[in-house]
């Protein structure tokens, strides 16, 4: 394998790991209008709850559901705060964050934990058996899409039942969710719910992904979340036949890649965040143009 | 009135946590000493400092439980903790304060400045890029202690021996450590006396180390490790990446080489504070004050080889290398 071929199986290992969290982001910013900073704590949280599985000797595939359930309590609770306690949305969110730091800590043990050597859902004995030979270096990405597509289709079918049409309304219009008899305050919590679910499943894949976990990992996922939304329901707004979720998880993919790029043309990691803001106001300033004139013809 | 009940309870909590933050001062017939020891991460090197820094007082008749009281905080690798660590032990006034790593030094140094407390510091790369220390070595203030500057030299003349046909070394490192940035400096004055090329990568936070290590393996022969905290914490994902490439890491200390890195030139963090107790001791006793006692370096560096490293590489090593190390490991410790 080439040089370009290793450094694009690396974006796409890690673009996967990121789609999983960026279908989260995509529930509360594209369908709730919840801008939702819980994200950063959740996805370590799903990172934090996989190691402490992972040093017990718990079968690295349980990790996937006990994090996915871990995010769903946090998530719970944002919308708990939120919808029960009045806090705004921002507000809600930043509180879960900051308690889920902690939370994260005393999960792990320790600020860091390496799981090197451990049986993970990348590397165990099951996996080695099936991906043996020439398909060894890319198990990874194997396993990772695995995940992401049983993931992207999982969610598509719940948007696509009652309570996820009632999801949708929620976001769109809450008067119509009201209308239907039903609580929009506890539609709410269910997508944040699941968003969370989904962003800590992320972690949890990610973590194993680099077998190790930080308490830092959270930083700016929000951000590359919204940033992998974005670019990949913006890019790909004029193909109709590929379904947005799965936008979301080519833009994730792209987004990884554009990090990867600019690293490789030798661009600072501390100047890309400038880059990236600019590449987000751009998109952003895109988007808002065509939202304006749709409430103007209407 | 809701609003106003809230404000009371918050700042009656608020009251009664700083207050149950204040300790009694014990007045013992022989004179004990307190101190704070504010360690940045929990890390194994700097855990061996702390070990070593408690060994060094001993030495010097200064024993914990006896005539030394220690209290132990660590900020789990973040930097505003450790202003809060710091600014506690400045309240309980206590004798001294150890503090290991940079950001924990900046930061007690910082809140004694006022309260006239010495600062004895370890695992500090940079002294004087840290403002700790002037231009000639002299402390800032009641501030002084240990450097653990990379025997950068020495580590590169290593690798020449380990490696005879390597030709470029990669360096990932994190842009907003300053140890790490005048690391980089050193290693590129220095690549060239021994026939390397060096290629580095910036990077900002953690989430950045495998799309750094997957392009920095397609330009390189060997990778080289700093006491860069967020590329050491990234580690098993470093060596992960590099052994499916069959490309040897080399680190910057002991705890490295028993993970899996091949070799390390490197300090010895134990003898490093056991160093930085000596001074503490110094100062406790009256015998110096902080600000009259130059920073320290360790002088000679010890080397540490990993064999089964070596055998998953298929890298054999000479025989009259592998009789220098200090400590030779037969297995990867997870």
């Amino acid at each position: 394998m080439g040089s370009i071929g290793n450094i694009l199986l690396g974006v796409l290992e890690q673009g996967l790991a990121y789609a999983l969290m960026s279908l989260g982001i995509y529930i509360t910013y594209k369908i709730l209008d919840f801008p939702d900073l819980t994200v950063d704590g959740s996805f370590p949280l799903g990172a934090a709850v996989s190691v402490a599985l992972l040093t017990r000797g718990i079968n690295p595939f349980l990790t996937l559901l006990l994090s996915f359930a871990a995010g769903v309590v946090a998530g719970i609770l944002t919308g708990i705060i939120h919808v029960k306690f009045k806090v705004r949305d921002l507000l809600s969110g930043i509180i879960m964050m900051t308690a889920l730091y902690t939370v994260n800590l005393r999960i792990a043990g320790t600020a860091n934990v390496p799981i090197f050597g451990m049986d993970t859902i990348f590397d165990n004995s099951i996996v080695n058996t099936i991906f043996g030979g020439f398909l060894s270096p890319y198990k990874t990405v194997i396993i990772a899409f695995l995940i992401v597509v049983v993931s992207k289709f999982l969610l598509d079918f719940y948007l696509n039942t009652r309570s996820g049409f009632l999801l949708r309304a929620a976001g769109e219009n809450a008067t119509v969710v009201t209308s239907l008899a039903k609580d929009s305050g506890f539609v709410k919590i269910v997508g944040l719910a699941i968003a969370n679910g989904l962003v800590s499943l992320g972690g949890c894949v990610y973590s194993q992904q680099i077998r190790f976990f930080d308490a830092s990992l959270g930083t700016g996922t929000m951000v590359i979340g919204l940033a992998s939304v974005i670019i990949g329901t913006n890019l790909l707004k004029k193909v109709t036949f590929i379904k947005i979720t799965t936008t979301v998880v080519i833009g994730s993919i792209v987004y990884k890649l554009c990090v990867a790029i600019a690293i490789a043309c030798g661009l600072d990691s501390n100047d890309l965040k400038l880059v990236t803001a600019a590449l987000f106001l751009l998109i952003l300033i895109i988007s808002m143009d065509r939202k304006k004139k749709v409430k103007k013809n209407a | 009135m809701k609003k106003k009940m809230l404000t009371m309870v918050v700042v009656v909590m608020m009251i009664l946590v700083s207050v149950s933050g204040c300790g009694k001062k014990e007045t013992g017939k022989s004179k004990v000493y307190t101190i704070g020891i504010s360690q940045f991460a929990q890390h194994p090197s700097l855990d061996n400092c702390r070990k070593g820094f408690l060994e060094g007082l001993k030495d010097e008749g200064i024993v914990e439980g006896k005539n030394l009281k220690v209290e132990y905080k660590n900020a789990e690798a973040d930097t505003a903790t450790t202003n809060q660590i710091a600014q506690n032990f400045v309240s309980k006034k206590n004798d001294l304060i150890c503090s290991i790593a940079t950001p924990s030094a900046q930061s007690a140094y910082n809140a004694s400045l006022s309260a006239k407390i010495p600062v004895i510091y370890t695992a500090v790369t940079d002294p004087v890029a840290a403002k700790l220390a002037k231009e000639d070595g002299t402390p800032s203030g009641e501030v002084t202690g240990t450097s653990d500057k990379l025997p950068v030299e020495e580590q590169l003349k290593m690798i020449r021996r380990v490696l005879p046909k390597a030709k470029t070394i990669g360096i990932i490192y994190t842009t907003s450590e300053v140890n790490s940035e005048s690391a980089i400096k050193e290693y590129k004055a220095a690549v060239k006396k021994y026939g390397f090329q060096l290629e580095t990568v910036g990077i900002n936070t953690i989430s950045d180390v495998p799309l750094a290590v997957d392009n920095l393996l397609n330009k390189v022969d060997c990778l080289n490790n700093l006491t860069d905290n967020t590329v050491v914490s990234a580690l098993p994902t470093v060596l992960a990446k590099a052994n499916d490439k069959k490309i040897p890491v080399f680190g910057s200390e002991v705890e490295q080489v028993k993970k899996g890195c091949l070799a390390s030139q490197g300090i010895d963090y134990v003898s490093l504070g056991k160093q930085t107790g000596k001074m503490a001791a110094k100062v406790l006793k009256g015998e110096k004050k902080a600000s009259e006692l130059k920073f320290e370096q360790i002088k000679q560096s010890k080397l540490y080889i990993n064999q089964k490293v070596a055998s998953n590489l298929e890298i054999t090593i000479e025989k009259e290398v592998i009789d220098q190390a200090t400590e030779k490991f037969d297995q990867i410790t997870k």
